[in-house]
């Protein structure tokens, strides 16, 4: 089986050596991937595969792709690729030069669920990022969950957002994880 | 709970969702093997698509799960 | 991995998963006697499977209740999940498990199943 990490440029800088991680070219994007065994689902299965991810992040522009997309062989990932070239390469289009940051908004143990100060929140962050998406909650608790593209490198900064934020909001729990590959932001 | 281990837990929780969830979908299978007992695969034949995305596709994404 | 924590407050544990951890339940369930090794593994897989089971029909639920799938696509959701269920039911019962063996009691947290 061939799993498919990353959709990347083509051409592109050389490939860490990492899994045996090989590019699948199609016109001018290709598809990282690798000849897998089966692994079963697991914590360090899940963050075994994101290290390699981040790993080809670190020099190139990425969509990651959906965690189990395995194919059968070189020549399918072709195919599937290659049936979707212009809508990839556009989504590759809108993630160069980012990365992805994590929000999440509780209230706290004893107090009210102020979902409006969560969305106000969220607004502003955006208002501070290159592009953001609402997603569906993680826990039961969450008031909000959200995901923001910005600048790599960019992070930090970001984070000092959420920390200002933070103290202007007593009545919230912010929890801001990254940065991430952009999973949010990979499908348009 | 120790931090480290909420450490690592919130971590992993926004790991798992977007692992899961989000990543552009190239292929009609999505497999996922569980259980080192048993092999078992399960292709989910549902089409579970990216919220904002699912009218956007010609080829409606299958999100198949061995469970 | 837990590098990833850009901002955190103090209380944390408001983020942890709302259903307990699975790591504080097994030692206290899992059968460790050499013998029954192989039935206590079977109960931790499982449970994971089920775990997993369960955050999957959460997701889909989600989309269904979103209002972005087909007749036919839900009824196949809906067939799939009762294939689903009806293999971990074949699966427990290989593994002379029944329900209560997968549903872990957390104390406080209550059952985690």
């Amino acid at each position: 089986m061939i799993e498919v990490y990353a959709i990347a440029d083509h051409p592109g800088p050389p490939l860490p050596d990492v899994n045996g991680v090989r590019a699948v070219p199609a016109g001018r994007i290709a598809a990282l991937c690798a000849a897998v065994e089966e692994t079963a689902l697991s914590p360090a299965a899940l963050w075994a595969h994101e290290a390699v991810v981040e790993a080809l992040m670190e020099d190139r522009d990425l969509l990651p792709v959906r965690y189990g997309t395995r194919l059968a062989d070189e020549a399918q990932v072709l195919r599937a690729v290659a049936e979707r070239h212009d809508a990839l390469l556009a989504a590759l289009d809108g993630v160069r030069g980012a990365a992805e940051v994590s929000l999440r908004v509780v209230a706290p143990a004893d107090g009210p669920a102020p979902a409006e100060a969560a969305a106000r929140v969220h607004e502003q962050l955006a208002g501070q990022a290159r592009a953001a998406t609402v997603l569906d909650a993680a826990e039961s608790r969450d008031l909000l969950r959200a995901a923001y593209l910005v600048d790599r490198g960019g992070s930090a900064g970001f984070a000092e957002a959420v920390a200002t934020h933070q103290r202007a909001h007593p009545d919230l729990r912010l929890l801001c994880t990254g940065p991430w590959p952009p999973y949010s932001f990979a499908e348009r | 709970m120790s931090t480290a281990v909420a450490d690592q837990e919130v971590a992993l929780i926004d790991l798992v969702d977007r692992l899961l969830g989000g990543g552009v979908v190239i292929a009609g299978d999505i497999t996922l093997a569980v259980a080192d007992v048993d092999l078992v695969y399960v292709q989910l034949r549902a089409l579970i698509s990216s919220v904002a995305t699912a009218e956007d596709k010609h080829l409606m994404p299958r999100m198949g799960s061995a469970l | 991995m837990t590098d990833r924590i850009l901002h955190a407050p103090p209380d944390l544990d408001l983020f942890t998963r709302d259903q307990p951890r699975l790591d504080d339940a097994f030692p206290r369930r899992i059968n460790a006697d050499p013998e029954n090794l192989e039935r206590g593994l079977a109960q931790l897989v499982l449970t994971i499977v089920e775990l997993l089971r369960q955050l999957m029909e959460r997701q889909a639920l989600r989309r269904i209740d979103g209002g972005t799938l087909s007749k036919e696509q839900v009824e196949r959701l809906g067939h799939t999940f009762m294939e689903l269920d009806k293999r971990m039911v074949e699966l427990r019962d290989s593994f002379g498990l029944n329900e209560e063996d997968l549903n872990l009691n957390l104390g406080p947290l209550g059952n985690l199943l």
